[in-house]
């Protein structure tokens, strides 16, 4: 029989029985619900029927609030609008959450004016103001007696948003983005590597390695494990990010960087990469204990790792995308997965960069299997207590 | 045939298997017999490549044994185990493909066999609903589930029922009536004897027996004679050396005598004593062979196992 054969029969078992466990259904649908619910109860809490809090700097054209409230009601947009005497006023009710959005526009209409958010600007407001602003200008100049062409142009411009902090919109949801995948890398590893070191250590204490072993190489059942678990493990995070991206998309809530495509891409592949390493470790960690309590231990080291290797990621990578500890953190295996990803999100990576890391960590990835697999087959029917690595190895002859 | 060359194993300081060889030939239910730690699970895991022999080798129809060869093998642990939350029916069809079988092929013999074990309504169940008993016979159709050219079990009738023990029976009777190579080990030495043909018995990683049941018997020195002479009370034994008495009661002594008695002296002083009633002679039996066998050797002793 075909090694191939033998590997995917194990994957298949690992895919159907897991995949129809409660457990794994669950934990899909419960995943799922936090992603959706984190994106659909801000916009239920915060959207909808609480107004708008509009401030206007004086001195402002007359009948801009008027027009901005009629703007809001033809939108139907609630909104309330205050005035405030001078631009230092309307920025500090801004900073301080007494306006979510200041418009500025020159008392005769001579320019589209000016839209200032604290951070992000909220997109539908925005759109009634320029409505509301863009309407007077057009009136304006349509009012003079011969109508200047050029001028009615102008009078079409949308006033200019501007964000008090010096983060943009884009970075700011890059920001969210490179979070939000640095911890489902981190997740996915744990989740799905903790899988495979449970199923190793289930297999071995039930006994049953011993019948599988019979027929199976004692590497091609680690390998079809780690496969069967990661296939889940992919079904998961692609369920995750079509949900996110879909509760993003409908709620409006988050404006996706254009990146977005190459990131998810990106995401997957080092999710598949950090997942490959990690659950290797974790497997051939397992198979030394011979309880589930013992695996805990076990697996210390290599929780160690990944748990440093996100740190490592979500301080000093975002803190310098393109730093030296970024760099050096880009080419070495365990790190890689958080890292690359995280900097691709920031674009503070060029695509040699990636290429290299993927290929390194590749290598990793086979080295470690290498190894696990004979550890594996050197602990994995040894049973009573822990087996110290090193009789692991020499006995996986 | 099933053929054990010269296996010798070490874990560290321990000698699992100190060269031992033996035959099994197919169609012959072989018995397998040693104490505990005597390296008969062993055996099983290097015929099964789960040990690496340190030297020797396992030959399977003349050829070295092989992973494609192995997948025509079955095997039951000693330690049983299967995938406790597992379905029945899904179970054995799993490890039917691991042997090579289609999926077809595997679903089918599977429904079979949990027929064949009355558990053809417990299919759909998890292994770990299944009682004790019903598990063992799982596990004892995963061995069967792809019809098997060489059957090892290790300590199949441990923890049986004497239901499942005759079920066990008939299915070891029925595997060697097709042809297969049946080994299994047991310390149930009756059973055993009632079962097997031929057996192997092992001892500190050694071969010290092997052959055929009634010819290791023939062959033994030691043999059972029951004398009864009429109101003789054993007396007329009294100065006969080379006898060893086992039991005397009233007029009956039971012996046990080797070679090198002559039977029909012996007859004759018995007949000089009184009416002889019962003379009679009988091979040991197994238990006695097995433990003849593994007694430990003189010191001196350093004959090797070809």
């Amino acid at each position: 029989m075909p090694r191939w054969r033998s590997i995917w029969l194990v994957a298949r078992r690992e895919i159907l029985e897991r995949g129809r466990s409660r457990g794994f259904i669950l934990s899909v649908a419960f995943t799922t619900l936090i992603v959706v619910g984190s994106f659909v109860i801000p916009a239920i809490v915060f959207g909808g029927d609480n107004p708008t809090k509009v401030g206007i700097v004086d001195p402002s054209p007359s009948g801009l609030q008027a027009a901005i409230e009629q703007s809001a009601e033809r939108f139907d947009h609630k909104v309330v609008v205050t005035t405030y005497p001078s631009s230092a006023a309307a920025d500090e009710a801004l900073t301080g959450g007494g306006a979510d959005l200041v418009v500025q526009v020159p008392p005769d209409l001579s320019g589209p004016g000016e839209i200032r958010v604290k951070r992000q600007p909220d997109q539908a407001t925005a759109q009634v103001i320029a409505a509301a602003t863009v309407a007077l200008r057009v009136q304006n100049v349509l009012g003079e007696s011969n109508v200047d062409q050029s001028a009615l142009a102008d009078a079409q411009r949308p006033p200019e948003t501007r964000s008090l902090q010096a983060e943009t919109e884009q970075d700011q949801a890059k920001f969210l983005v490179a979070n939000i995948g640095a911890v489902l890398i981190l997740v996915g590893i744990f989740s799905f590597g903790f899988t495979v070191l449970t199923g190793v250590v289930e297999e071995k204490q039930s006994r049953v390695v011993e019948v599988v072993l019979s027929t199976v190489r004692a590497r091609d059942l680690l390998m079809g494990k780690v496969l069967g678990i990661g296939v889940l493990g992919i079904v998961q995070l692609a369920v995750f990010i079509t949900a996110a991206l879909i509760a993003a998309y409908a709620t409006n809530r988050l404006v996706l960087p254009t990146t977005t495509p190459g990131t998810v891409v990106l995401l997957a592949l080092w999710f598949v990469l950090g997942y490959l390493l990690y659950s290797t470790a974790l497997g051939f960690l397992g198979a030394l204990a011979s309880r589930q309590e013992e695996a805990s231990n076990a697996s210390t080291p290599v929780t160690m790792v990944a748990m440093i290797s996100y740190f490592v990621a979500i301080f000093a990578v975002i803190d310098d995308p393109d730093g030296l500890v970024a760099n050096i953190a880009t080419f070495f295996p365990p790190s890689a997965p958080f890292v690359v990803p995280l900097r691709a999100a920031f674009d503070a990576i060029p695509l040699w960069q990636i290429g290299v890391a993927a290929i390194l960590t590749i290598i990793g990835i086979y080295i470690l299997f290498t190894i696990g697999a004979r550890v594996y087959a050197g602990a994995v029917l040894q049973f009573g207590g822990r087996i110290k690595l090193r009789d692991a190895w020499r006995s996986g002859e | 045939m099933l053929e054990i060359i010269d296996l010798t194993k070490r874990y560290g300081p321990v000698v699992a298997l100190d060269g031992a060889s033996f035959t099994a030939r197919p169609g012959r239910i072989v018995g397998f017999l040693g104490p505990n730690g005597a390296g008969k699970t062993t055996t099983m895991r290097c015929v099964f490549g789960l040990a690496a022999p340190d030297r020797g080798e396992v030959r399977w129809k003349g050829q070295p044994v092989d992973r494609d060869m192995r997948l025509r093998f079955g095997y039951m642990p000693e330690q049983r185990g299967l995938y406790p939350r597992m379905r029945v029916a899904e179970q054995l069809s799993y490890f039917g493909q691991q042997h090579g079988m289609s999926g077809k092929a595997a679903n089918a013999s599977a429904a079979a066999w949990l027929e064949r074990m009355g558990l053809g309504d417990r299919a759909k169940s998890k292994l770990e609903e299944l009682s004790h008993g019903n598990q063992q016979r799982v596990q004892l159709a995963t061995a069967l589930v792809h019809d098997p050219e060489l059957l090892v079990l290790d300590e199949p009738f441990s923890g049986l029922d004497p239901i499942g023990i005759a079920t066990m029976t008939d299915v070891v009777r029925e595997q060697a009536s097709k042809g297969s190579g049946v080994v299994f080990s047991s310390h149930q030495l009756d059973l055993v004897e009632d079962v097997c043909e031929d057996v192997v018995i092992i001892a500190r990683g050694r071969i010290v027996a092997s052959g055929a049941i009634d010819e290791l018997k023939a062959a033994s020195g030691r043999q059972h004679l029951e004398i009864e002479v009429a109101g003789a009370h054993g007396d007329w034994l009294d100065g006969h050396g080379a006898l060893q008495v086992l039991d005397r009661s009233g007029d009956k002594v039971k012996l046990l005598v080797d070679r090198s008695v002559d039977l029909t002296d012996l007859l004759a002083r018995a007949k000089a004593a009184g009416e002889v009633r019962t003379f009679s002679y009988e091979p040991p039996k197994l238990s006695e062979l097995f433990m003849e066998a593994v007694a430990p050797e003189p010191a001196a002793d350093t004959r090797e196992v070809a």
